[in-house]
């Protein structure tokens, strides 16, 4: 998911003020990558991922936070967060969905889960939040599982063999 | 100096060069241009825009230029059709996003894309898919507006503010087809040195704000000349338009300023324009400033000078070597107190480039002034003017206090280039032409003597001040050569003035010499 | 294949004999297993030693190269006094391909084992798992895999009491499938965008944060741990075709068979086998029409190749296609073959990372002329235009992205041009709306 506008300015920004991700545990955790890695830069891929799991997805200032822990600056850390499509720039849904529509997924009815997908979640269209904010559904690239068509990300749920069928099902556990 | 030479044939022509030299140099060496986007000798290669991809005998495929390096023994074909039609297909690629703006795009006529499909794109476009992709142009700060959809990805513009300038304010942002250049809202391209991503980039994706829309290059009329920013002494292009200074450009100096110039020289043009020149020469008659012609102005100025006693000489730091020079000597036979007065400024280096920055010393010609004796005691000698029999001052903005302090000198000889009223007691005030509009040379903080060219006409009457010291001095005492042009009026300060010795037009060259090294070399002293 | 079907007496199991098993999973399990025996023997051998019977046991990469391993191992530096890194390619993301995933899941420690034996084979005290971001529970089980390893000593300062030091760092991807290609795995372990880099210099001579590295794939390591057990003998010794091929190879069957899965079976098997009968063929009523072999990134291929088709590297060559990653997908009759050409150029343009000319305009370019076709709207000059613009965007990049959205293109002009002119002269009906 990439921002829709240049200069990464989030659709839909949140009102509330920014709270800086990296303190307390999240602090600590930071610090034990400095151990693994030769270089802060390398820990920014792992740091990016700590804003997303806290605030849901990753605003300008948690660029600005990211950049200034690691002593990176925010255009660098901008350009690398856009270039890798599982950050979000932009708010999304209380539950990420992806399905994955590549060939070999999209030749066992791919296009028809996410028919049902975006019909049982209401959202309007791939990348658009349901209006009860429950649900974002996104098409994605192959998810690797091709054998066990169709398969789905929500969250951090891998679920395989997903049908038109049993997705009204697979939500109900996701408020 | 020995090296190790490796010898490569490229497109028929035997070069040597020195092992480790890349294809795109080696072919230079050859007299061969291979087309290159994101390739610059003054920037780390990646080899992104896959344009300078040559056919090399043996080799399974075509390989970059720009990063493969020589061997002993290659055979190169840079038109082969193989490397033909890869650049052709490079150039359609690039085009089926680029929008036909080159009626309103300010590149247009000095744009690599435009060249290169000219001279090896196809004829006509073969895609006919949906709309070009529309972005609005975005501002990235003081003086650089970037056009998305211009922009062919080269990422000469990120590297440079990466490697050279040291802060990286730009990235490339997204992937694919949509990848962008993308910059950080809070740290616009500020820096000292960011403008040269307007000259690095090869098409109208990154243009300059002061000369938006300004003129159509193919109108400018283009000199080579040095900055008169600072002391660095950078190298530059003027570029006029129907005799107005429109631009500047850096020129490229491998050994001053590479191929940057900082944005306080670029934008430093802007007082060649200026229209409230003194037109004519003034002498004083009766308590007022007549305009005359210049036979009478130089009498004035050669009766003044045949009187002698003391005499104060107070010159401008941007002053050519030449006038500097002339006019010292000029005033030889008196007792004289000569100096310069140098402004001061914050330096800005250009991290990625040795020896390259805006220097504290904001005037181009302080070494020059240096070398040929100047002193820079400016206090003491506004004070040495007041009981002066003869104050010169050479295109100096005086303040009021130094003003009234010299309006008690016996004679005041004013040359200048702007109207002042400044000095109105002053015997004559006589037009000299500015830096654009003379030839001449300034000599750098490395003592690196480089010439300026003329790149507009004279304003009004004006003369270059090394002319009027000239004239003025056959007057005083006839001498068999008087110098009639700034070559000559340097040969002549070459004869006496150390660190000069050897030196001329001629072998300065465009790119110039090192003050004392031609001596050096002739004594037999290592440089 | 283990799962989720028992496997097949046509394959041969030694990669995918826990694949299903839960229990093999733990530390504790893997051992019972008769796991870390050869990281124990390795550890008493040289390095050069276990180079060599890697050499020897004709292992070559899994991820979809083929380059022998034990020669790239070799090409590592000795005694340069510089810290060595190996990484381990967990990126899997080469539509069709699947088996990586269940490696880690079902034999994560058989993986660390691969790893840490590997390690110590070429001079790296630092292994890192890029695992892409996708992967949830590979990454879930690898991590806890890890711990326990730390803890039972198998990994850590002194690995068994040997007095090596073999550390294993976990990271995890975001999205983008060309970290898969090894250059561009490194930039972002780096904390770089995942561009791949110009070679020379080669891994093993500057890599990972500019010193000697190799990058394996994660079968590729895994089968290691078995040929210090069993000989290189052994693994040579598994080979029904070209000699230059040995060992097993998981192939991902996915598409149109009865039975998708990880079928682990010899090099040199048929094709033909693996499809009709370990994987149950087509489904009823269907016959087949096309096999993509390699994972999407390589010619497409007809029944009748398919039909003469041994599977291994030089085999699969032979009949107009490569082995690669072996995500075999299997299209039969009711595909609508344009269209899916036309979605994996769109997979192309999605994840090129936009460094080179050719890759990031001629995918996207190649994407929308398919989609106009398939829209009804397409000429007739549409495909020598594909044609040419496949062989502008072929061997003439960074990486072999470019390229890999060429080869089903132009396969699939050259062997189904039918379905092509179909759209073309309006006998189909557009499957897309135009523009």
């Amino acid at each position: 998911m990439s921002a829709s506008a240049h200069h990464g300015h989030a659709a839909g920004a949140p009102a509330a003020p920014y709270e800086p991700v990296f303190t307390g545990a999240r602090k600590t955790r930071l610090e034990a990558l400095f151990e693994k890695y030769p270089t802060r830069q390398a820990c920014l891929l792992p740091a990016l991922w700590m804003v997303q799991e806290a605030r849901g997805w990753i605003p300008e200032q948690g660029i600005a936070e990211v950049a200034d822990v690691l002593g990176l600056t925010p255009a660098y850390v901008k350009g690398v967060v856009t270039f890798y499509t599982m950050y979000h720039t932009h708010p999304v849904g209380r539950h990420f969905i992806q399905v994955c529509t590549t060939s070999p997924c999209n030749i066992c009815g791919a296009e028809d889960v996410v028919k049902a997908l975006l019909r049982e979640t209401g959202c309007r269209e791939l990348g658009a939040t349901s209006a009860d904010g429950r649900f974002t559904v996104a098409e994605v690239e192959c998810l690797g599982a091709c054998g066990f068509a169709t398969p789905i990300l929500i969250d951090d749920d891998f679920i395989e063999n997903v049908t038109p069928e049993r997705v009204p099902g697979l939500l109900q556990g996701y408020k | 100096m020995s090296q190790d030479l490796v010898n490569v044939t490229i497109d028929g022509l035997q070069v040597s060069v020195p092992k480790g030299t890349m294809l795109i140099e080696a072919a230079k060496q050859a007299g061969v241009l291979v087309p290159h986007y994101c390739y610059h000798p003054s920037l780390p290669s990646p080899a992104v825009c896959r344009m300078c991809l040559v056919e090399v005998e043996k080799a399974p495929k075509l390989l970059p230029a720009c990063v493969t390096a020589v061997a002993d023994g290659q055979v190169v074909h840079v038109d082969s059709p193989a490397a033909k039609k890869a650049r052709e297909g490079v150039l359609e690629f690039l085009l089926i996003n680029h929008p036909l703006d080159c009626p309103i795009c300010d590149q247009s006529g000095e744009c690599e894309l435009q060249d290169y499909t000219f001279q090896e794109g196809r004829p006509g476009t073969r895609y006919s898919e949906y709309a070009k992709r529309y972005n609005p142009v975005e501002d990235f700060g003081p003086d650089v507006l970037y056009v998305p959809n211009r922009c062919i990805l080269c990422t000469r513009c990120v590297r440079f503010m990466d490697d050279v300038a040291g802060t990286p304010v730009l990235c490339v942002a997204e992937r694919g087809d949509r990848a962008f250049i993308g910059i950080d809202p809070d740290h616009l391209l500020e820096h000292p040195w960011a403008g040269n991503v307007v000259d690095l980039c090869p098409v109208g994706s990154l243009i300059s704000k002061d000369f938006l829309h300004k003129a159509r290059v193919w109108d400018l009329d283009k000199t080579a000349s040095i900055c008169t920013g600072c002391s660095q002494g950078c190298n530059v292009t003027v570029d006029t338009r129907d005799n107005t200074v429109v631009r500047l450009r850096p020129r490229a100096n491998l050994d001053v300023n590479r191929h940057f110039i900082c944005d306080t020289g670029r934008m430093n043009y802007r007082w060649m324009n200026r229209g409230d020149r003194i037109e004519a020469p003034l002498v004083r008659e009766a308590g007022r400033h007549l305009a005359t012609d210049w036979d009478a102005a130089l009498d004035r100025f050669a009766g003044l000078v045949r009187k002698g006693g003391k005499a104060v000489l107070l010159a401008s730091a941007g002053a050519s070597t030449e006038s500097l020079g002339l006019l010292k000597g000029l005033l030889r036979e008196f007792d004289l107190t000569a100096v310069v007065q140098v402004p001061a400024g914050e330096e800005a280096p250009l991290r990625g480039v040795p020896n390259l920055a805006l220097r504290r010393e904001r005037a181009p010609n302080g070494d020059g002034a240096a070398l040929l004796g100047y002193g820079s005691d400016w206090e003491r000698a506004i004070q040495a003017a007041g009981h002066a029999d003869l104050v010169v001052v050479v295109n100096v903005e005086l303040t009021g206090a130094e003003a009234a302090v010299i309006a008690s000198a016996r004679a005041v000889v004013v040359l200048g280039t702007i109207e002042s009223q400044q000095l109105p007691q002053a015997e004559l005030v006589a037009p000299i032409t500015s830096v654009a509009e003379e030839s001449g040379t300034f000599v750098n903080r490395d003592r690196r003597v480089q010439r300026y060219l003329q790149a507009r006409t004279a304003a009004g009457m004006a003369r270059p001040a090394w002319w009027v010291a000239a004239e003025t001095q056959a007057l005083v005492a006839p001498a068999a050569g008087v110098p009639a042009t700034s070559a000559q009026a340097f040969d002549l300060l070459a004869e006496t003035v150390p660190g000069l010795g050897g030196l001329s037009y001629a072998t300065l060259g465009l790119t110039g010499r090192i003050a004392g090294a031609a001596e050096a070399a002739a004594a037999g002293a290592p440089r | 294949m283990g799962y989720p079907h028992p496997s097949h007496p046509g394959e041969t199991v030694v990669l995918s004999k826990y694949f299903g098993d839960a229990a093999a999973r733990s530390f504790e399990g893997w051992v019972k297993r008769g796991g870390y025996e050869a990281l124990k023997r390795a550890l008493a051998m040289t390095p050069d030693a276990i180079v060599e019977e890697v050499k020897n046991s004709g292992l070559r990469g899994r991820g979809g190269a083929g380059f022998p391993t034990g020669l790239k191992w070799s090409f590592m530096p000795k005694g340069d006094g510089k810290p060595h890194y190996l990484v381990c390619n967990a990126d899997e993301s080469e539509p069709g391909t699947f088996k990586d995933r269940e490696i880690m899941r079902w034999t994560p420690h058989g993986l660390l084992e691969g790893c840490a034996i590997a390690a110590y084979a070429i001079g790296a005290e630092r292994c890192y798992i890029y695992i892409r971001g996708e992967f949830t529970e590979p990454l879930r089980v690898m991590t806890g895999a890890v711990e326990e390893a730390y803890a039972a000593g198998a990994l850590g300062p002194n690995v068994f009491g040997s007095g090596r030091r073999i550390d294993v760092v976990i990271h995890r991807g975001a999205g983008a499938y060309i970290c898969g290609e090894e250059t561009a795995m490194m930039n972002s372990i780096e904390g770089k965008r995942g561009n791949p880099r110009i070679k020379p210099p080669f891994p093993a001579q500057a890599g990972l944060f500019g010193v000697p590295t190799t990058i394996n794939n994660v079968e590729t390591l895994s089968a290691v741990p078995h040929i210090i057990n069993r000989g290189a003998a052994w693994y040579k010794g598994l080979c029904l075709g070209n000699p230059k091929s040995t060992g097993t190879k998981l192939i991902s069957v996915c598409g149109h068979v009865q039975r998708p899965g990880n079928y682990e079976v010899t090099m040199g098997t048929p094709m033909k086998g693996l499809i009709f009968e370990m994987c149950g063929g087509m489904r009823p009523g269907r016959t087949l029409k096309a096999v993509i072999p390699g994972g999407s990134s390589v010619p497409i291929m007809n029944a009748e190749e398919v039909d003469r088709c041994l599977l291994d590297y030089e085999g699969v060559i032979a009949c107009g296609s490569m082995l690669g990653s072996a995500g075999m997908i299997v299209m039969d009759d009711s595909t609508d073959l344009v269209y899916q050409i036309m979605r994996l150029t769109k997979f192309y343009a999605h994840e090129s990372c936009a460094q080179c000319t050719q890759c990031r305009e001629g995918t996207a370019w190649t994407s929308r002329i398919l989609e106009r076709i398939l829209a009804g709207q397409g000429k007739p000059e549409d495909m020598q235009l594909l044609l040419d613009l496949a062989d502008n965007m072929t061997g003439k990049t960074i990486c072999v992205l470019s390229d890999s959205c060429a080869a089903p293109v132009v396969s699939g002009i050259q062997k189904f041009r039918g379905e092509f002119e179909a759209y073309l002269q309006g006998r189909r009906s557009p499957a897309m709306a135009g523009v």
